[in-house]
C-alpha cells in the first residue's frame, strides 16, 4: 500500500526533544516552519508545493545554510493542510522569492538561539564560537564540542519566528549557491517515489467522470444544467460497478476495478442539451475584440497622441496569442477518502489552502474537518490552480462512502485544463525625425484566467458567471524610456475556461514589445541590440544584454538576411529581452532573462529549426545553479514548442483537441543547443526563476525568422504553413483530381427479390422437427473424438461468432448485422433450453448442412452452412461432441426478427434451393494431400467464404468468378483471397502462412477487426494445417508472386510512400501532425511494425477497413511467442495493438487523417471519395 | 466488446503472478493495480506518449496498448525491475547523476527507452538517441539533462564493454502465488 501521509504540525508543537520555530497563529495551532529533533533532524515547513521544479531541494538548502546543518538532514514538508502554514497558491514563481523568506527567518531563529545556548555550555559568547554541521566548536583551537542535538531534549522548545533574525552573510554560504543534486530524483528513476497517481489507500475504489458536451467553457446559463438523463442499464453489465452518481452536471461513475471504471465511463449513456455556439477561437483576434471589456489605463507620460501625428510613418501593429494547453504528461490524478467526521484528499493541486476552503463549499463541510494532504503530480505550470480532479474524487468518496481514486482520461485533460489565455496586443509607433521612438500606444486585452474548481459549477455550488479580474498587465510596461507612452489594459472575462500558464500575460505583452523594438531599429536602420541598449535604463538589464550580446557573439547588423543560407536553408538570428513582472500592478519583477535565438528556415517547406538559443538571466541570489539552468532550459524547450507548435482547435460548441496528434509539442528532434548564462549576483535577493526564461522567447525566435527571411510575423504559432504561406504564397499541390472508381460491392443490392417467391413453389418450405433428446453424457464421447472437434472448432471459429455477451464461450447473443437486420448468433452450449443439449446428431448434423434447426425453421445463411456441407462427416461428429462437453450456459440469445420478407423463415427453403450444394467437392486428386486438405479447411469448415466472397441480391455466396473475391464482414471488407486485388504485394504461400499463424504478415501488416479473432481461435491448430491452408490460398492466385517478387515489391511500395510523404505533409500539414503526434509512435518507417505502404486497407478502394481500425483500434492476435519466433513477422514487437480513437479525433479530423494516409502510403492510388459517408458507416458499425 | 475475467499468468520482474482480470485489460492497469508497481504511468492511453512504457524481453512497449491476454509467456520488465535507488541499473544511475526529471512523470518511459535502445544500440548517435526517444513526451523540457543522461549511459556501457549491460535479466525464477489478485 501506498499511503502517504504528512504528520499533522500537532504532532511535532507540543513533542518532547524537539526544538520548534513557530508564528503565533490568530487562531488555531500556531504555524510551523521548523522543528529539530534531539537526533539533529530538522524538518521543514512550506506551504507552496514543488511544481517539478525541485524547490524542495532548494528550500532545504536554505534551512540548511541559515540553520547551519548538513544538507542531507533537512526534510522538507510541503503544502499539506495538515502541517504547513497557509501561504496561499503556488504560483508566479514566488516560491524563492516569498514564500521561503520566513523559513529563512525560522533557520535563522533556531540558529541564533542553538548557537547562543551552546556557547553558553562551553562559557564562551556566541562571537567566540563558528558552527558547522550542527556541530558548534570554539573558534580557538579546541578539540571541545556541542551539538545542536545535544541542547535538544526534556520539553518542546518553542521560539517564536524572529523576522529579525541574523541572516548569514552570503559570503559565508557553503550549501547555497552550489549545485546540489536533486533530492527527489533516485526515487523517481526507480519507480520508488509516491506521486499522487501512486497513492493507494484501503479497499479504494475507482472513478472516472463523464463531462458534458460543452467541454473547456465554464461560463454560461447552460453551465450545471445541461444535463437530461442518464441511462443506468446502459451500464448494467459492467462487472464490479459499485454507482452511477449524477449531481446537477457533475456525472460519474465508481467501480471496483480501473478498467471497468473506464469501460463504465465509454459506455454510460447520458442525455445532454445541446451545447451552445462560440465565437471562433481558432483565430482568437475578432472574438478577443467583441469581448465586452473595461479598459484600464496603466501609464500616460509624455504626448502619445502628438508623438503618433509627428512620426515619420506610423507604424500600427497588432500580435496575436494563441489558447494554448498547459498540457501536462499526467492527466490529473487524486483520490478522497469521505467519511462522516470529514474528509482527506491526497491531492496534486498548485493550491491546498484554497482548494480545502473549495471542498468546504462544495461539500458544506468546515475547513477545519478536511485534510488536503499534497503529493506531486506530473509538471502542471499553472493547471492545477483549478484541480478540479480533487472535487471530482470528493463527490464520488462521499457517494459510495469508501475511498476513490479518479484519474482523468487523456482527453478530458485536452479538452477541459483550463487553459493558457488567448491575448490580442495592438501598438501603435513608429519613428520620430532622429530615427527615435515617436511615441507608444500599447493596448492588451486578455480574458482573465481564475477558472473556478470544476465541480462547484457543475453541480450548481457557484454560479457559472465569469469573474473578471485584472490580470493582462503582467510586464505590460515595456522596459524601454519611451517619451511619449500610454499603456492600457482591456480587463475582460474569459471565453474558454482559463487559468495561469507560465508567463501568462507578461509572454505576449513581451512578444509585442520585443517585436516592436526590433522592427523600429530595423526601421532606424540601427542595429536591433545597440537600439535596445539606446533605451534600457535599469542598468541590470543593461549588463545583461550586453553579456548576453557576448556570450553569443552577437555581429551587430542593421537590416536582415546578412546571414545568408544553403539550399533551401535561410538563417537568422535574432534577440529578444524581458523582465517577468507578476502580481497585481503594478507587481513584482522576478528575474531578468534575454535570449539570442538561431533559427533555419526552410524557404520551401515553411519549416523553422531553432537551432541554438543562448540565454542569460539574472536571478540575484542563486540557490541552486543546477535547479535555475534546469528551469531555463525546462522554460526555453516548453516556450519554443508554444511559439512553434502549439494552439488549442475549437469545434464550434467546444474545445476539439483531444490528444497530442491534435496539440503536439516539442520532440527531442527539435530540441536546440542551449547555452545558458547566469548572472553572478550572490549578494542581491533570490528571485524567481520559474517562468521568466519563456518570456522573450516568441519575439526572439520571431525576430530572428524575420532575420532569416526578411518578413515579420505577428501571429502565433509559427507553424509551417504560416511561414509558407508568407514566403511563398502559391496554394500546395493540388491532390490528383481523378476519384477512385469504385469497385466496392455491396451485399444485397435488392435487385432479385423478385424471384423467391416463385421457388417457393418448388421448394419444400416446411422441414420436419427432429425428437429432442436427452443431453448425451460427456463420457459417450472419447477424449480423440473430443480433441478433433476442439479443432474443428477452432477453424470454424465458432466462438468468434457464438461468443457470449460476457465473454462466455458458445453461449451465443452476438448480433451479426446484416442488410436485413440483425442476425443473433445463437447459444450452442449443451445446456437443454436455451443451448443445443437437446439436439441429437442427426438434429445438429442437418443445421450444420442444410441450415435447418432441431424444430425444423431454417437458418439465416449469415450460418456459414453452406461451406460447412463441404466439411467431412468424421469432422461435424467431432464438433458435436466437443460442443456436447462444453460447461452448458443457460443464456438466452436474442430472438432475430428481420425485415420482410427475410423475416418469412420459411422463405430461407427457396434460397436454400437456390444456393446450398451438398456436394463434398474438394476431392481433386490429382492435387497434393496437402493442398487438399487445405481446401477442407478452407471450403469446407473454414467457410472463408462466408466472409471472403462477395453475396448476391438474396445474402447467398457469389459463385464462380466471386468465390472468395471479396466481401463483408461487421462493417469490414473482407479481402479478395484470390486475386490480390489492392494488395500492394501478391500473397504468397509464406506470408499467408505467417498472416494465418500470427496475425501478422512482415508484407501484409496484421489482421484487424473479425479477422484477428478468426487467427486467434485457429491458434489450436496444428501447423501442418496451417501450412495446408496456406498452400491451398495460394494456389488460388494464378499470378502469385515467388517469395523474391514479393519483397521486391514492398521494397517499391515502401519506396513510393516514403517518397510521398513530402508532398503529403504539405498538403496536409494538420493531418501530418496528427500522424506524427498519433499514430507514428507505432507506425513511423523507423518502426519495427509493417508499413502502412503494404497495408491493403490504404490500397483499397474505399476507406472503411482504414477507418474501421482508427475507430476500433485493433486487438493484436494472441498468438504465442513460439508461433512468432517461426515466421518471417519475427521481427515484429511484441504484440501491442492498437488502442480505440473513436472517443479521441472527432470526424473532421477522421477524415483528414484518413485522405492524409491515402495521400502518402498509397500514392499511386486516386483520392478516395465518400470518406464522410464511410465515416458515418463506419461509426453506426462501431457501437 | 466485454469479456469476462479470467486467469492469467505474467512474468514481471522476474517473479511469475497469477491475475484475474478480464483478457483485453491493458497491461498497465494490471502492472500499476495487482501488482502495485508504480514505474509505469498513465499518460495518454492511446500510445502517443511513452509514459507506460515497460521491457518485454529488451525491447520498449507502451504498456496502455499491450492486453492482459497478449502477454502470454514473455518477460515483463518495469523501471523497479532494474534496479532500486541502492544498486540503480546503470541507465537509472545516469538519469540520476545528470539530474534528468523536473517534475519526472515521464522519466520511467524515457528511462526504459534508453535501457531498450543501448540493447540494441550499444554505441548510438546523436541522432539515433533522439529518435529512439521522439515518441516520448516531456512537458517539462528536461530534454538536454535526459539526452546528458542517455550519452553517459551510453559511454558507461561501452566502457563496461558489454552491450549487454543495458539488458535485463528476464528469467523468471520465483512463483509467489499469493500475488494474485486482490
Ligand atoms: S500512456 Fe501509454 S503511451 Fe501514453
Ligand atoms: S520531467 Fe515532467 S514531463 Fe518530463
Amino acid at each position: 500500500m501506498t499511503d502517504r501521509h504528512d504528520r499533522p504540525s500537532s504532532d511535532y508543537l507540543n513533542a518532547p526533544d524537539t526544538l520548534v520555530v513557530v508564528r503565533p497563529a490568530a487562531s488555531g495551532p500556531d504555524d510551523l516552519f521548523v522543528a529539530i529533533s534531539s537526533t539533529g533532524l530538522v524538518t521543514a515547513f512550506n506551504g507552496h508545493v514543488d511544481l517539478g521544479t525541485g524547490i524542495r531541494t532548494a528550500l532545504a538548502q536554505i534551512v540548511a545554510e541559515d540553520l547551519d546543518v548538513a544538507f542531507d538532514h533537512v526534510r522538507m514538508v510541503l503544502g499539506s493542510t495538515a502541517a504547513t502554514p497557509d501561504q496561499g497558491a503556488t504560483i508566479a514563481s514566488e516560491t524563492i522569492q516569498i514564500a521561503a523568506r520566513p523559513l529563512r527567518f525560522a533557520a535563522a531563529t533556531a540558529r541564533h538561539y542553538l548557537v547562543g545556548l551552546a556557547a553558553q555550555r562551553l562559557g564562551l559568547t556566541p562571537d567566540d564560537v563558528t558552527v558547522q554541521d550542527g556541530i558548534v566548536r570554539p573558534k580557538a583551537v579546541s578539540n571541545r564540542s556541542v551539538s545542536y542535538a545535544d541542547l535538544i531534549a526534556g520539553p518542546t522548545i518553542r521560539l517564536e519566528l524572529d523576522l529579525g533574525a541574523p541572516l548569514k552573510p552570503a559570503s559565508h554560504y557553503r550549501i547555497v549557491g552550489q549545485a546540489q543534486p536533486r533530492v527527489d530524483i533516485p526515487a523517481k528513476a526507480t519507480g520508488a517515489w509516491t506521486y499522487v497517481h501512486d497513492v493507494r489507500v484501503p479497499g479504494m475504489l475507482h472513478g472516472r467522470v463523464v463531462r458534458p458536451p460543452y467541454a473547456g467553457f465554464d461560463t454560461g446559463a447552460h453551465v450545471g444544467t445541461s444535463f437530461i438523463a442518464v441511462d443506468e442499464a446502459s451500464v448494467a453489465n459492467i462487472p464490479g460497478l459499485v454507482a452511477v452518481v449524477v449531481i446537477g452536471d457533475f456525472v460519474g461513475v465508481v467501480a471496483a476495478r480501473e478498467e471497468n471504471a473506464i469501460l463504465a465511463m465509454r459506455q454510460l449513456r447520458v442525455t445532454w442539451q445541446p451545447a451552445p455556439d462560440i465565437p471562433d477561437l481558432n483565430a482568437p483576434e475578432a472574438a478577443l475584440r467583441a469581448n465586452p471589456s473595461t479598459a484600464r489605463q496603466l501609464t500616460n507620460q509624455g504626448d502619445v497622441d502628438r508623438g503618433l501625428a509627428g512620426a515619420a510613418e506610423a507604424m500600427n501593429r497588432t500580435y496575436v496569442w494563441p489558447y494554448q494547453m498547459h498540457g501536462s504528461i499526467g492527466p490529473s490524478c487524486a483520490v478522497a477518502d469521505w467519511h462522516e467526521s470529514g474528509l482527506t484528499v491526497w491531492s496534486g493541486t498548485q493550491n491546498p489552502f484554497p482548494m480545502r476552503a473549495d471542498l468546504a463549499k462544495l461539500l458544506d463541510m468546515p475547513e477545519e474537518r478536511i485534510v488536503v494532504a499534497r503529493l506531486e503530480a506530473a509538471g502542471c505550470y499553472g493547471r492545477n490552480c483549478a484541480d478540479d480532479v480533487t472535487a471530482d474524487a470528493a463527490l464520488l468518496s462521499r457517494a459510495v462512502r469508501r475511498p476513490v481514486r479518479v484519474q482523468l482520461t487523456r482527453e478530458q485533460e485536452h479538452l477541459w485544463e483550463p487553459k493558457g489565455a488567448a491575448q490580442v496586443i495592438d501598438v501603435r509607433g513608429g519613428l520620430d525625425l532622429e530615427g527615435g521612438p515617436a511615441a507608444y500606444d500599447f493596448e492588451t486585452r486578455y480574458p482573465s484566467n481564475l477558472a473556478p474548481t470544476l465541480p462547484l459549477i457543475l453541480t450548481g455550488k457557484v454560479p457559472p458567471v465569469a469573474d473578471v479580474l485584472q490580470m493582462g498587465d503582467r510586464t505590460a510596461i515595456p522596459p524601454y524610456a519611451y517619451g511619449n507612452l500610454r499603456v492600457t489594459v482591456h480587463d475582460m472575462p474569459p471565453i474558454a475556461r482559463a487559468s495561469w500558464f507560465r508567463g501568462v500575460s507578461a509572454m505576449p505583452n513581451s512578444f509585442a514589445h520585443e517585436s516592436f523594438i526590433d522592427e523600429l531599429a530595423t526601421a532606424a536602420a540601427v542595429d536591433p541590440i545597440e537600439y535596445r541598449l539606446r533605451y534600457l535604463r535599469d542598468s541590470r538589464a543593461v549588463d545583461l544584454v550586453r553579456a548576453v550580446a557576448e556570450r553569443a557573439q552577437w555581429l551587430p547588423h542593421t537590416k536582415p538576411q546578412t546571414l545568408g543560407g544553403e539550399g533551401d536553408i535561410l538563417y537568422g538570428r535574432g534577440f529578444a529581452y524581458a523582465v517577468y513582472v507578476h502580481g497585481t500592478f503594478p507587481g513584482t519583477a522576478a528575474a531578468w532573462a534575454a535570449w539570442v535565438a538561431d533559427v533555419a528556415v526552410n524557404k520551401v517547406t515553411g519549416d523553422v529549426a531553432l537551432t541554438r538559443v543562448v540565454c542569460g538571466q539574472d536571478t540575484g541570489q542563486i540557490i541552486n545553479p543546477d535547479g535555475v539552468t534546469h528551469q531555463i532550459h525546462g522554460n526555453i524547450i516548453q516556450s519554443t514548442s508554444r511559439v512553434l507548435k502549439e494552439q488549442v482547435s475549437f469545434s464550434s460548441t467546444a474545445v476539439s483537441s483531444q490528444e497530442w496528434g491534435a496539440y503536439p509539442i516539442l520532440t527531442f528532434p527539435d530540441v536546440p543547443d542551449i547555452d545558458v548564462l547566469l548572472m553572478p549576483r550572490p549578494d542581491e535577493p533570490p528571485l524567481g526563476a520559474g517562468e521568466s526564461a519563456s518570456v522573450p522567447s516568441a519575439a526572439a525566435i520571431a525576430n530572428a525568422i524575420f532575420d532569416a527571411t526578411g518578413i515579420r510575423f505577428r501571429e502565433l504559432p509559427l507553424t509551417p504553413e504560416r511561414i509558407r504561406a508568407a514566403l511563398n504564397p502559391l496554394p500546395p499541390p493540388a491532390p490528383p483530381a481523378t476519384a477512385a472508381q469504385s469497385g466496392w460491392r455491396h451485399w444485397f443490392p435488392f435487385a432479385a427479390l423478385a424471384g423467391l417467391g416463385a421457388l417457393i413453389v418448388t421448394a419444400m418450405p416446411f422441414r420436419p422437427s427432429i425428437a429432442p433428446i436427452e443431453r448425451p453424457r460427456a463420457n459417450v464421447f472419447s477424449a480423440e473424438t473430443i480433441e478433433r472437434g476442439r479443432l474443428a472448432a477452432a477453424i470454424g471459429a465458432c466462438n468468434v461468432c457464438h461468443v457470449g455477451h460476457d465473454g462466455v464461450a458458445f453461449a451465443g447473443g452476438r448480433a451479426l448485422d446484416t442488410p436485413f437486420g440483425a442476425v443473433y448468433a445463437t447459444n450452442i452450449t449443451p445446456d437443454p433450453a436455451a443451448g443445443i443439449g437437446a439436439w441429437s446428431y442427426p438434429a445438429f448434423a442437418r443445421a450444420m448442412r442444410e441450415g435447418v434447426s432441431r424444430d425444423g425453421h431454417h437458418l439465416y445463411p449469415a450460418h456459414p452452412y453452406t461451406s460447412f456441407a463441404k466439411s467431412s462427416e468424421t469432422d461435424i461428429q467431432a464438433l458435436y461432441a466437443f460442443l456436447m462437453a462444453q460447461p452448458a450456459s443457460p443464456s438466452r440469445a436474442p430472438e432475430t426478427t428481420l425485415r420482410f420478407p427475410f423475416n418469412m423463415r420459411p422463405l430461407m427453403a427457396g434460397w436454400n434451393a437456390l444456393f446450398l450444394s451438398s456436394a463434398s467437392a474438394l476431392a481433386d486428386i490429382s492435387r497434393s494431400p496437402e493442398w487438399r486438405r487445405g481446401a477442407e479447411l478452407v471450403e469446407g469448415l473454414g467457410h472463408c467464404s462466408a466472409c471472403h466472397s462477395d453475396r448476391n441480391a438474396l445474402g447467398a455466396e457469389r459463385k464462380g468468378g466471386a468465390h472468395l473475391t471479396g466481401g463483408v464482414a461487421d462493417g469490414w471488407h473482407a479481402p479478395s483471397l484470390s486475386t490480390s486485388r489492392f494488395a500492394p504485394v501478391g500473397w504468397t504461400a509464406e506470408a499467408f502462412y505467417d498472416y494465418l499463424r500470427t496475425g501478422r504478415s512482415a508484407e501484409h501488416g496484421a489482421a484487424a477487426g473479425p479477422m484477428a479473432r478468426v487467427i486467434e481461435s485457429m491458434n489450436a491448430l496444428p501447423d501442418a494445417d496451417i501450412r495446408a491452408m496456406a498452400t491451398y490460398l495460394a494456389s488460388l492466385n494464378e499470378s502469385a508472386p515467388s517469395v523474391s517478387e514479393a519483397s521486391a515489391a514492398a521494397a517499391r511500395a515502401i519506396a513510393a510512400g516514403v517518397a510521398a510523404s513530402r508532398p503529403a505533409d504539405l498538403a496536409m500539414p494538420v493531418a501530418a501532425r496528427l500522424f506524427t503526434g498519433a499514430c507514428a509512435s507505432c507506425h513511423a518507417e523507423t518502426m519495427t511494425l509493417t508499413s502502412l505502404a503494404l497495408t491493403t486497407s490504404l490500397h483499397a478502394d474505399r476507406p472503411d477497413n482504414v477507418i474501421l481500425a482508427i475507430l476500433q483500434g485493433v486487438d493484436a492476435p494472441t498468438s504465442s511467442q513460439a508461433a512468432i519466433h517461426a515466421t518471417a513477422a519475427s521481427d515484429v514487437p511484441v504484440s501491442a495493438g492498437m488502442p480505440s480513437f473513436r472517443n479521441t479525433l472527432d470526424d473532421q479530423s477522421l477524415a483528414d487523417l484518413a485522405i492524409y494516409l491515402r495521400a502518402r502510403f498509397a500514392p499511386d492510388k486516386a483520392p478516395w471519395t465518400g470518406v464522410n459517408e464511410a465515416i458515418a458507416r463506419s461509426r453506426a458499425a462501431s457501437p | 466488446m466485454l469479456t469476462a475475467a479470467a486467469k492469467f499468468r505474467i512474468r514481471v520482474n522476474g517473479r511469475i503472478h497469477d491475475v484475474y482480470a478480464a483478457p483485453r485489460t491493458p497491461l498497465l492497469y494490471i502492472l500499476r493495480n495487482d501488482l502495485k508497481l508504480n514505474g509505469p504511468k498513465f499518460g495518454c492511453g492511446l500510445g502517443e506518449c511513452g509514459a507506460c512504457a515497460v521491457l518485454i524481453g529488451n525491447r520498449s512497449v507502451r504498456s496502455c496498448t499491450i492486453a492482459l491476454s497478449a502477454v502470454r509467456d514473455r518477460a515483463v520488465t518495469t523501471l523497479e525491475g532494474l534496479g532500486n535507488s541502492d544498486a540503480p541499473h546503470p541507465v537509472q544511475a545516469a538519469f540520476i547523476a545528470n539530474n534528468a526529471a523536473q517534475c519526472g512523470y515521464c522519466l520511467n518511459g524515457m528511462i526504459i527507452a534508453t535501457v531498450a535502445l543501448l540493447a540494441s544500440h550499444p554505441h548510438p548517435t546523436e541522432t539515433e538517441i533522439r529518435n529512439a526517444l521522439r515518441y516520448h513526451l516531456c512537458r517539462c523540457g528536461t530534454h538536454i539533462e535526459i539526452l546528458a543522461a542517455v550519452r553517459s549511459a551510453a559511454a558507461w556501457s561501452a566502457e563496461a564493454g558489454q552491450a549487454g549491460d543495458g539488458a535485463v535479466d528476464d528469467r523468471a525464477t520465483s512463483h509467489d502465488p499469493h500475488e494474485a489478485a486482490s
